[in-house]
């Protein structure tokens, strides 16, 4: 009995890991189904996000929702400068764009350490306690982050098939030249898809970093982890990168129990390079652009 | 077969990159300033493991995972550097055998993967790599890497001093850059046919899989003698040596100095390491200094140094032809 709610309770981190990674990887895919651009920055944008949330809410003393929704507007504008500005004149050349975002990621770790300092602070989730029930117990918080990530992601998948600016936005990522003679803009909407991609990068480091980690190195492990996510579900697909973070933080929850820290991260990368053998574009993948 | 060969015997500019390196001879002979001799050593392998991503980068593969092979051809040398010889003759090819004999199973898997989906897994085997030495401790050292390498020895005779360090690693280099190319020239044709059109390539009958399987596996043995020059320098063999985002500084090598030429991995390897040894004076700056370096390369010379220099070079030449033509009109 107690061996079946342990194994269902694995079950239960591995989905709340899922969500975060799905919010994680969606900006990712979106920017590279849409701009076909690998963008190194996205984790720079998730510390940004997590340092804008602390420093509004623990250092300004804005309440912690608040603080959450002007981190995610503030890296949405950082991320649409950053497109207009640097990426936009380049966007057709992906190795010079890749080596932009490098190069912005480097600023921006840079910069959070000169700003806070490389110690990570102390930044908590405002709601303590847990959820206690026959035995087993959930923080409040991880309740909270995964209503509302699971909510963020349903809004994108709204925002993405049901809206007019969503069907843009795929008709770009399917074909930029029939779109471009359809009389959508390029240099107008790429801003706009860059910004919601950054935004829900900030959104996800403003929400996940006070029951994680925050420091400015922290953007490494999250773009390995985006890569890896991106690359299983197949690049540029909404879908297949939902079920992908899904699939990584089950798998994630449960070897990290049975197999301990590196083993499991071991297994892990070696699962993903198996479903790579057998599926080459990822599970949900299309026809691989050109690098 | 000669005649659809006319692009093979282009190894001019090729050929300069590589004899831009000999002047560095004179480092270890004129110098005894010991910050010299670590530029000189830093320059030369940054430059070796730019090589490897230049090679893979002319068949429109751009691989993150030379700090990977780099480590299997640094651990190698160390490995039978405390165990058995530590002849310079032996360990050399031992570095570039191990990595290249790894890439031959590992290429059949992931070569078959396209575009980005490849970066990204390169990019992944890296953070394979890192797990697996430290869970080898019996072999790799785990954490702690294997410490105290002795020296190398040509001959019966130790090159232990900071000064015969440079020659090792010089000597090294160069033998990198003739195998690179050697490589790209030979296979320059089917090469740039791959990089231009793969689909196209491979309907006119070329045996695509097999020049990238060579490359690749070309790629990691060079990666693997800069894993040896690096372990040869520090000493010791350490996963530090190694890290994941190691692979994109040695990009940003190769980008920034002009993706098509060997020159440019030269120029680039040069600039970067320079720069970054001047700003490493700015402390916990020089990262954010690096990125902006980088993006301002990027966004004013699009085609990295190289590029944009032949750019400017044809410019100014079709002026003052356009000029010459105006005067002749006047007449």
């Amino acid at each position: 009995m107690d061996g079946i709610i342990s194994t269902g309770l694995i079950g239960l981190i591995g989905l709340s890991l899922g969500t975060q990674y799905a919010l994680l990887s969606l900006g990712f895919t979106l920017i590279f189904g849409i701009l076909g651009v690998i963008n190194f920055s996205h984790g720079g944008f998730y510390i940004v996000g997590g340092y804008a949330a602390y420093s509004l809410s623990h250092l300004v003393g804005v309440p912690f929702p608040l603080a959450v929704v002007f981190a995610t507007l503030f890296c949405a504008a950082l991320g649409y400068g950053v497109e207009y500005f640097l990426i936009e004149p380049r966007v057709n050349d992906h190795l010079a764009t890749m080596m932009i975002t490098l190069g912005i990621y480097l600023i921006m770790t840079t910069g959070t350490t000169a700003i806070f300092g490389p110690e990570p602070p102390e930044f908590r989730f405002p709601v303590a306690g847990s959820f206690r029930q026959h035995g087993f117990y959930i923080p409040y918080a991880n309740l909270i982050v995964f209503v509302v990530c699971t909510l963020v992601i349903a809004g994108v998948y709204l925002l993405m098939f049901r809206t007019r600016f969503g069907v843009a936005l795929r008709a770009m990522a399917d074909d930029r030249a029939v779109a471009s003679a359809q009389g959508l803009h390029p240099a107008r909407l790429f801003p706009m898809a860059f910004a919601l991609a950054t935004g829900l990068a900030g959104l996800t480091g403003a929400l996940v970093t006070p029951i994680l980690a925050l420091d400015p190195h922290v953007g490494d492990s999250v773009l390995a982890k985006s890569f890896m996510v991106v690359i299983l579900g197949g690049l540029g697909s909404i879908g297949g990168a939902t079920i992908a973070a899904f699939l990584v933080g089950i798998f994630e929850a449960y070897s990290s129990v049975y197999l301990g820290g590196s083993k499991g991260a071991l297994a892990l990368f070696v699962f993903v390079l198996v479903i790579l053998v057998v599926r080459p574009t990822g599970l949900m993948g299309r026809v691989a652009r050109r690098a | 077969m000669s005649v659809s060969l006319p692009g093979r015997l282009r190894v001019g500019p090729d050929l300069w990159a590589a004899l831009l390196l000999l002047p560095l001879v004179l480092v270890p002979l004129l110098s005894t300033n010991q910050f010299y001799y670590s530029l000189t050593n830093q320059f030369l392998i940054g430059l070796i493991a730019a090589l490897s991503v230049y090679i893979m980068l002319r068949m429109d593969l751009l691989s993150f995972a030379v700090p990977a092979f780099m480590a299997i051809g640094g651990y190698a040398a160390a490995i039978a550097a405390k165990r058995g010889t530590t002849d310079v003759l032996l360990l050399l090819p031992l570095s570039f055998a191990v990595p290249a004999l790894v890439a031959f199973p590992l290429g059949a898997l992931v070569l078959r993967l396209k575009g980005v989906y490849f970066v990204l897994v390169t990019f992944v085997f890296n953070e394979i790599m890192q797990l697996a030495l430290f869970e080898t401790p019996a072999l790799t050292g785990g954490s702690n890497g294997i410490a105290g390498v002795p020296p190398v020895t040509l001959l019966g005779l130790e090159l232990a001093t900071n000064r015969m360090v440079v020659f090792v690693t010089l000597g090294t280099a160069i033998l990198a850059i003739l195998i690179t190319l050697a490589v790209t020239q030979r296979f320059r044709p089917e090469f740039a046919a791959i990089e231009e059109n793969e689909t196209l390539a491979e309907s006119l009958g070329l045996v695509v899989w097999r020049y990238r399987t060579i490359g690749f596996i070309v790629g990691a043995g060079v990666a693997g003698m800069g894993g040896f020059a690096l372990v040869n320098m520090l000493l010791t063999a350490h996963p530090s040596s190694f890290s994941s985002f190691s692979g994109v500084n040695y990009i940003a090598y190769v980008i920034v100095g002009g993706r098509g030429s060997l020159l440019g991995a030269v120029l680039g390897s040069g600039l970067l390491i320079w720069m970054s040894n001047l700003f490493s004076s700015q402390g916990q700056y020089s990262t954010g200094l690096f990125g902006l370096l980088i993006i301002l390369v990027m966004t004013l010379a699009p085609g990295g140094l190289v590029g944009t220099g032949a750019r400017l070079m044809r410019t100014l030449r079709r002026r003052s032809a356009g000029r010459n033509a105006l005067v002749r009109g006047d007449q």
